[in-house]
């Protein structure tokens, strides 16, 4: 049994940072809310997302699975404004999950979660820990966007770096310790990661004020945001590039 | 081997930025010239042939249709005719192509006579007798015997592109009659479904082993889609679309299928041009590279380096058209083709080297043949990357380091680690 009502925009928040990644994702639904695990065809990046029941206006579900295909997902809100209240039934009969906007009913068949396993995080000791406002990063991420495709995020105990290089042309974001809303480092640490990726995870975080990263040196990135009014939690991981000849 | 320095070779970024010829290929008018000064050399060295002083013209179409882009919506649209009888199919079908020389294939093509029909590409409810009996010809199965009349004697000039096979002379179409006209009985299934959309008749005819350029001649004379949208498809145009489609439709299949276990090279070389398929054991992509050398077509000399530039598409494909143009789709499907054969998922780089020798261009078929060819022979099989690299290393003439510079495929193969790479420890 699955029935909610929520606004919005916070499953649009919801749907945005399932489709950074996956174009179809298992929904683990129980009494406390609901939560995603996903990895990207590439298996360069996953994803762990919870959001809790206070997050909706309404909420009650058991424990189940369902499995949904985000573009379906995004056409119904694009049928709501801002504030509009989304409701969701599940029909257990059918499997299809009944999704209501004003005077619209869609009818929308779930996909077959046979093949979507939970993916295994794996377990990382990511030395360093910083927290950065995310407008910051997401004006590094544009100041980036042209020059190259890739983007090195760079920590030491005196402040935050990102820096960009091309073939002619360079960029860098620098945060000393005092821009910082907290830092914990205490040796200087650099790993590469791909722009694309790292991009869509900060855009992601649209509502979030701030992003904690947990860096190492040639090692993934732990990034963690809130969504849904800090209701809800994000969790992306994300794998480096390592450019040895 | 050629050093590795930037005195030979220009990279994928630059190129991109400053040469305009190898984006354009004669097609866009990039440079600002009415028409494009590279072809027009070569139209200058061709002969104009004098077996057509006449004002009309008897002999058996292989069969073959022409429906050009100048103009669009109004565009010229015709038979092509050769002045010979019997079976001339060979002069339409690149399918057949792959061990001929430049030689052979400008000769069938200079042949074929490109009878004009100024029209709508809209104009197909009640579009006269012409542009009917053009229709039926591109759907015909064999030769047909045409019998032109013109209102001018054929002017002849070999017409060059990238896309489409080079055309020979042509004049315009004053009327014209068939014979022995057998209509493909799959194909006219199609043209006589009103509902069924195009997209969906092309992998329909191409999934029951229709040679793509008869499902692309049907194709250009609007013989597909739901009849009120039915419309007529340039030539050059119609090729690149039969190509998107099918392999479009073949990937998503590929995408179901496990991923190969090995590291893979295939190889081909015609036409002074060096073809190297290398399939990587992960989940669908798919990049194509091209070097040009200087003096070959879509380089011209004052420009002494090696041009490289790449396209590529990951898992979910690609939203914009390739810069490479057409030959990037004609590979692609060619790669689609042979991975469901083998129900297996691979990503896949293609290396092409065109060498002095490839003078002029012959259209895309050149590049969807000789893959297709290199992926029938029997590959090598390595069980790393760079072992495979070595091996190009030894057959291709560009540093391997330069392609890697120029390829997203193989940075990202090389350097992007993934999450499973962490998870021991």
């Amino acid at each position: 049994m699955f029935s909610a009502k929520a606004k919005s925009e916070v499953l649009r928040e919801v749907v945005d940072v399932i489709s950074t990644l996956v174009d179809e994702a298992k929904l683990n639904l129980n009494k406390d809310g609901l939560s995603v695990k996903a990895v990207d065809p590439a298996h360069v990046a996953m994803l762990d997302l919870s959001v809790g029941k206070d997050a909706f206006e309404e909420y009650s579900a058991d424990d189940q699975e369902m499995g949904v295909d985000m573009d379906k997902f995004k056409e119904v809100l694009k049928l709501a404004k801002a504030g509009d209240i989304i409701s969701m039934d599940y029909d257990e009969e059918k499997n299809r999950l009944i999704m209501s906007v004003g005077n619209i009913t869609r009818r929308m068949a779930l996909v077959d979660t046979a093949g979507m396993s939970d993916p295994k995080a794996p377990n990382l000791n990511l030395p360093v820990k910083v927290t950065v406002r995310a407008e910051e990063l997401r004006q590094g991420i544009r100041a980036s966007e042209s020059v190259s495709d890739h983007v090195a995020l760079i920590c030491s105990p005196d402040g935050f770096e990102m820096t960009s290089e091309g073939d002619t042309d360079s960029v860098n974001l620098k945060l000393p310790k005092d821009l910082l809303e907290s830092l914990d480092c205490k040796e200087t640490v650099r790993s590469l990661f791909p722009l694309d990726y790292f991009s869509n995870m900060v855009k992601a975080a649209s509502s979030a004020g701030s992003i904690t990263m947990f860096l190492g040196t040639d090692y993934p990135v732990k990034m963690e945001f809130t969504i849904s009014d800090e209701k809800g939690e994000v969790h992306y991981l994300l794998a480096p590039r390592i450019e040895s000849e | 081997m050629l050093p590795d320095s930037d005195l030979v070779f220009q990279d994928s970024k630059s190129v991109r930025k400053s040469s305009l010829c190898i984006l354009c290929k004669g097609s866009r008018k990039l440079c600002g010239k009415s028409r494009c000064p590279l072809l027009v050399k070569y139209y200058h060295r061709s002969k104009v042939m004098p077996l057509l002083d006449r004002f009309n013209l008897d002999g058996s179409s292989p069969p073959s249709v022409f429906v050009g882009r100048l103009g669009y919506p109004k565009v010229y649209v015709g038979p092509m005719v050769p002045p010979i009888h019997g079976n001339t199919e060979i002069l339409d079908l690149p399918e057949k192509w792959l061990n001929k020389s430049i030689d052979d294939i400008i000769n069938y093509r200079f042949q074929l006579v490109r009878g004009m029909h100024r029209t709508s590409v809209h104009e197909l409810e009640n579009p006269g007798r012409i542009v009917d009996l053009t229709r039926e010809l591109a759907m015909a199965t064999y030769s047909a015997d045409v019998e032109a009349e013109f209102t001018k004697k054929p002017s002849g000039r070999l017409v060059l592109d990238d896309s489409s096979q080079p055309m020979g002379p042509s004049a315009p179409l004053k009327g014209f009659d068939v014979d022995n006209l057998k209509i493909d009985r799959r194909i006219d299934r199609a043209y006589s479904d009103h509902d069924l959309l195009a997209k969906d008749a092309v992998i329909e005819l191409h999934q029951q082993g229709i040679p793509v350029t008869k499902i692309q001649r049907a194709f250009s004379v609007g013989a597909f889609g739901v009849r009120k949208r039915r419309k007529m498809v340039p030539t050059r145009w119609s090729i690149t679309a039969v190509d998107d489609i099918t392999g479009k439709e073949l990937r998503e299949v590929v995408k179901t299928f496990g991923t190969i276990d090995d590291y893979r090279i295939y190889w081909s070389s015609r036409l002074d041009n060096r073809w190297a398929v290398l399939m990587m054991p992960t989940n669908w992509r798919y990049e194509l590279i091209e070097a040009w050398y200087p003096e070959t077509v879509w380089n011209p000399a004052k420009n002494s380096r090696i041009l490289l530039i790449n396209d590529w598409e990951g898992y979910e494909g690609r939203t914009t058209y390739a810069d490479i143009g057409g030959c990037y789709y004609a590979a692609r499907l060619a790669v689609c083709e042979s991975l469901v054969a083998e129900r297996r998922q691979a990503s896949t780089v293609i290396l092409r080297e065109a060498h002095p020798g490839y003078i002029l261009p012959v259209g895309v078929w050149n590049v969807r043949e000789n893959v297709r060819n290199a992926l029938r022979q029997t590959y090598e099989s390595f069980d790393s990357l760079r072992s495979a690299l070595f091996y190009i290393s030894k057959r291709m003439a560009i540093p391997v380091k330069r392609w890697i510079r120029n390829s997203h495929l193989l940075k990202d193969r090389l350097y992007q680690r993934r999450l499973e790479d962490f998870a021991a420890g």
